[in-house]
Order: structure tokens, then sequence, then C-alpha cells
């Protein structure tokens, strides 16, 4: 307990740390960040698409239960509603300090604009807020009413703890049935916002919303994964290791299709041998080369480890695994960034030029004393400021899972009258 | 518009005078001249061996299928009825997905407030510059004014202020070597349709099928 109250006051300073740093980037603007117009998205927008990415592991587990009958994974369907849930909620706030006019945000309801792949991502990130919400709040109906306690359930009271049993389970069902396709959704859009895009190389190709799908189920599923592990502690581990051995394998699975994806994808830029291509892979491998050894050693590390049996032994072997897993994919979704700002669309060959390649000076949009405003590219690293701000979604997860965990039944070891809940029709629900 | 590279000498009165007239904050430039190939600007680079150099001015390319208005999740940016690409400055919400759409990166974010910019630059008290009014269009949508808010993307609107009633942009009125030419290119008779049907024209990016009504008049002369 003293652990839990721990996080939630960690949590919470983290929140204010950040909101504070947010409010003073409102009255200065964004130029405390250090993007600047030749690299117009940073920090946020990858914390955002790391945040889409991790919000599968709701889809993960229900799926898994439901669709390929693995039925060792039904206890943990409510801490992957609840990761879930909060998860995307995360990174819908942290759009919010991306936005130069944030006090304008209820123009996308009063004018959207429905071409744009953003407006889609709005619709659907906004469902699936709301679907997993009411996912965690059904599931718990029911404890609450045997509890007594709870919120926005005053509308059981009348009713027998059977009836709020069968409501729950109903309706389970009917949101899972309408999750499982906004679930898929939420990464192909995310992942359309860049896909979309041909004048950045970087991002135009169709892989990409595969890729995020696949990048999404190993993360979603490695956070399940150390939000179990965490809460439940080494008590509860024995009886859950094969559940969580599942979580880890799936992840593993996961990312070897997300590599294979990303190789073909190499093999496609590198082969034509396109001068403009190839400058896109020189960013990529000189460069931000250590960045990019680092995303592979993580991830790829992570896959082996996941698949060998040592991997899976221990609860302490499954928690690192799910750490490097995820800081992997964190340096992934920040490599979605920097090959495609800093090769830029507005560059022309030259034959029989002595450089044949040549990108169009682009005007920084900030004027500084003694240097040149015009720029051949913009070498992007967060400042203080935006990494504060960018704990506000990692507080904002930990916030929610610690307060949750600690107040309702969430994690199937702590659940009272375990057999009984299990044995239960409840139990056979679908849920996200 | 057409450009006609022949006749440009570099001499980046445009984006001088768009600045000016645009009252761009320090640090924004809504149009560039560059020297193509070259490190610095009216430095010649060598082609095949020998020294050479021309100049290819860059501003808004005004699409006719234009990406940064089809990602405006809230339709800031449009197509006005005279064809011209438009931010409207009051509808801009900052997201800057335009900023990563547009080929040509012709656009530029408010990241602090304009006016706190001119500050730290150290112009003379009270010094202002551009046309002094806001402009609004039939509409009634700010698409200029000289303080900007922080927080919204500007671009070049072709002059709308001036262009609207009749006269040219103020880039190409100022150009002095005459490389500008401007008019309705849905008139047979313009003076743009004249040049486009006598000179070889060629567009930025065609590949991407973005379809701008900014047209370049090749060197005709290799330059010596």
């Amino acid at each position: 307990m003293h652990r839990k109250n721990l996080v939630l006051i960690l949590a919470l300073l983290l929140l204010l740390a950040s909101l504070s740093a947010w409010v003073y980037q409102v009255r200065a603007g964004l130029i405390i960040t250090h993007m600047r117009n030749p690299f117009s998205w940073g920090l946020y927008i990858a914390t955002f698409a790391f945040f889409v990415g991790i919000a599968a592991g709701g889809l993960i587990v229900s799926s898994a239960v439901y669709l390929f009958s693995i039925k060792a994974l039904k206890p943990f369907t409510r801490v992957a509603s609840l990761s879930a849930f909060a998860s995307i909620l995360a990174a819908a706030i942290i759009i919010l300090p991306d936005l130069g006019r944030v006090d304008k945000i209820y123009l996308l309801l009063l004018h959207p604009n429905f071409r744009s792949p953003l407006i889609w991502d709005v619709i659907v990130v906004s469902s699936y807020i709301l679907l997993t919400f009411l996912s965690v709040y059904f599931q718990l109906l029911p404890d609450w009413k045997r509890e007594g306690r709870g919120f926005l359930n005053r509308w059981t009271q009348r009713l027998s703890p059977e009836e709020v049993e069968k409501i729950s389970i109903t309706w389970s069902k009917r949101i899972a049935f309408v999750g499982l396709p906004i679930a898929i959704l939420i990464h192909t859009i995310t992942a359309l916002i860049f896909a979309t895009q041909a004048s950045r190389g970087w991002w135009y190709t169709a892989i990409l919303p595969a890729d995020f799908i696949s990048v999404a189920v190993a993360s979603g599923a490695a956070l399940c994964l150390l939000i179990a592990l965490l809460s439940m502690g080494r008590e509860g581990f024995p009886q859950y290791a094969s559940a969580l051995a599942i979580l880890a394998r799936i992840a593993a699975w996961a990312l070897a299709v997300h590599l294979f994806f990303l190789a073909t994808d190499l093999v496609i830029h590198w082969w034509w041998a396109n001068p403009d291509e190839l400058e896109l892979l020189s960013l990529l491998f000189y460069r931000y080369g250590a960045l990019y050894a680092l995303e592979m050693v993580l991830t790829i590390f992570s896959m082996v480890y996941f698949l060998t049996s040592w991997g899976i032994s221990s609860p302490r072997a499954l928690l690192s695994g799910g750490l490097v897993l995820l800081a992997g994919v964190f340096i992934h979704r920040l490599n979605l960034l920097f090959p495609a700002f800093n090769h830029f669309p507005l560059s022309l060959t030259l034959p029989g030029a002595e450089n044949e390649f040549w990108s169009y000076p682009v005007a920084l949009g900030e004027f500084r004393p003694g240097d040149s405003i015009f720029v051949s590219s913009w070498p992007y690293v967060p400042s203080l400021w935006e990494i504060f701000i960018d704990l506000l979604p990692f507080a904002l997860v930990l916030i929610i899972c610690s307060w949750m965990i600690s107040s309702y039944s969430i994690l199937p070891n702590t659940r009272k009258e375990t057999t009984k809940t299990i044995s239960s029709p409840f139990a056979q629900n679908l849920d996200f | 518009m057409a450009i006609d590279l022949d006749r440009c000498i570099g001499c980046r009165t445009c984006m001088v005078v768009c600045k000016l007239h645009n009252a761009q904050p320090p640090g924004t430039w809504w149009n560039r001249v560059f020297t193509p190939g070259s490190g610095e600007h009216q430095v010649p680079t060598l082609q095949k061996g020998r020294p050479q150099m021309y100049f290819l001015p860059v501003a808004c390319q005004m699409c006719e299928n234009p990406p940064c208005q089809k990602v405006c999740p809230v339709g800031a940016t449009y197509i006005d009825d005279r064809g011209r690409v438009q931010v409207d400055l009051e509808r801009c919400i900052g997201c800057r997905y335009c900023l990563a759409a547009c080929p040509y990166q012709v656009r530029q974010f408010n990241w602090e407030d304009p006016k706190k910019t001119k500050g730290k630059v150290g112009y003379i008290e009270g010094y202002e510059y551009g046309y002094p009014f806001p402009y609004r269009d039939k509409n009634g949508r700010l698409v200029y004014t000289p303080d900007r808010p922080k927080g919204v993307v500007e671009k070049c609107t072709f002059c709308a202020q001036y262009t609207d009633n009749g006269e040219k942009p103020i880039c190409v009125q100022v150009c002095p070597a005459r490389a500008r030419f401007f008019g309705d290119l849905d008139d047979p008779d313009s003076e743009i349709n004249e040049v486009l049907r006598q000179r070889q024209a060629f567009r930025l990016k065609e590949e991407l099928g973005t379809r701008p009504k900014v047209f370049y008049l090749p060197p005709a002369i290799p330059h010596k």
C-alpha cells in the first residue's frame, strides 16, 4: 500500500511539473521547444504515436482470449482495458501542448475538414477513449454493486446484483463488438496521418499502417505485462506465470513482424538507388545512425530475449524485457520524425553539377543574432521545457493506473472470491 | 504567376519587399531566392567543370491540388474565389500538419509573439513596417494582419490586399529585371497566358501532382 501511495505522489509531482511547464509554453509560445519551421513536429508527436501504440493492450488481450481461445489471459482483461483507457487518454492529452492555439481547439468540432487524416484520428481516438472507459466501467459495475460504491452508477441502485451482472455482460459484449474495429483503426489512421504525405519520403509507404499495428501489438502487450507485474508483485507471479509468458511471446512475435516490415521498407528505399532515397538512408544510417542503432539493439534484443525460456522465467526477467521493449519502441517513434523532417522535400537534382543533390534552404521562423535564418537541415533535439511538458501523458497513465488498481479489483489476484468470479458467467464476456 | 529564370538576377528585391509589405516577423520569409546547387547565394557552382549560376525564387506555389489545404483539420487553409490558397489566421489552431505536408516548405509558424521577436531585433522605438490594416476576404476571413497572433501559420497570399483591388503582388511590381508575370490563368488574353504560350514552362515537383499555379521559365541560354 505504501509503495502504491508513493507512485501516486510521484505521479502527481510529475503532473504538476509538466502542467507548470505547459503554462509557461502557452505564455511564451512554442519558441521554448526546439521545433522550428523545417522540423515542425517533435517529441510531442512522437510521444503521441507511442501512446496510441501502447493503447493496443486491451485489443490484444481480449482478442487472444476470444478469437484465439487463450484462456490463460482471461483474468487480465480488466488490467488490459484499464491500460488501454489510460494510454489513449494520454495520447490525446499530449496533442494539446503541440497546438499553437490550444484555446481554439473547439474549431475541430465546429469546422471539421473530413479530408484531413487528423480529423479521422480525432474521431477514432475519441471513440476509443469512450469505448475503453465504458469497457472498464461495465466490467467493474457488478463489483461496485456488491461493495456498494463506484461512480456514475446510481442507476444500478434499484437493480438486483444479478440484473447488474447481466447488464455488465451484455454491454461488455456490445462494446467489444464495436471496439475491435475501432482498436485497429486508431493505429491505422494514426499511421495514415503520416503515410498519406507524398512530400515526406520516409512516411509515404503503404506498409506504415500495418507496421503501426505490429508495433502497437508489441508495445501494448509489453505495457499490460509491466502493469500486471508491477502491481501484483512477486507473490502473484507463480499463479499467472504462463499467462504473462504468453503476453511476452505475443510481444516478441509482433516485433518480429515489425522488423520484417521494416526490412522490406528499407530494401525498397535502397534498391533503386534514387539519389533522393539514398540521401534519406544516409540520414538514417549516418547522421542518426547512433539513435537508429540503439533502436535496433533494443527492439531486436527484447524480441530475442522474450523468445528464450530465460526471458520469461522470472518476474525480473519479464520486467526488464518489457522495459527494454518499450524504450526501443519509443526511440522507434522518434525515428519516425528525424529522417522525415531533415530530408527536405524541396530538393533538386542538378545533373552534372558539383552538388548533384541540393536542398532548398528554409527559413527557421526564429531570429538568431549572428546565425543564419536559412538552414538546409535542423539539428532537432527536444528542449528541457519540451521534455518537462512531455511528462504529462506519463504522469496521467501512472495516476489513472495506480489509483484505479489500488481502489478497485482490476488485477487477477486482488479480486475477492477469485474462483467464484472466474466460474461465473461474468468471466465469459468479451471486453477490452 | 510565371517567373522567368532567364531574367532573374538574384537581387532578392522581391524577398525584401515581400517581407516589408506583408509585415513578416524577423525569422519569417514568405519568399526566398537562392542559387541552386550552391551553399551561398550568388556564388557559382561547377556545372560539368565550368562555373555556372542561376537563381530560383520560391514562395507559395498556389497549388490546384494543395496538400496543405487537404490536411488542415479545421479548414483554415482554403482555396479562395480567385484560386489562391489562403490561410484564415483566425481559424488556424496551430497544429502544423500543413508544414509537414507542403512539399515547397513555404509555410511558416509563429513560434512566439511577432511583437516580441521584433523587440529582440532592436529596431528603433516605434518602427513598424508592412501594410498597416488587417485584410479580410469577401467572406470576412482574416487572411492578413500586420500583427500576427502567436501560434498560427502564415504564408504568401499573392498579396491579397493588393490583388483584390486590381494591383499586382508586390514582388511582381518591384522586380527590377521584370522577371515576374502575373495575371488570370483563366483568361486566354492575359499577359501570363501569352508568356506561357511562347515559352516552355515547368513547375516545381511536378511529379507530386500538386499542380502549382506558379510557372517557371527555364534559362534559355547557358550562362557564361
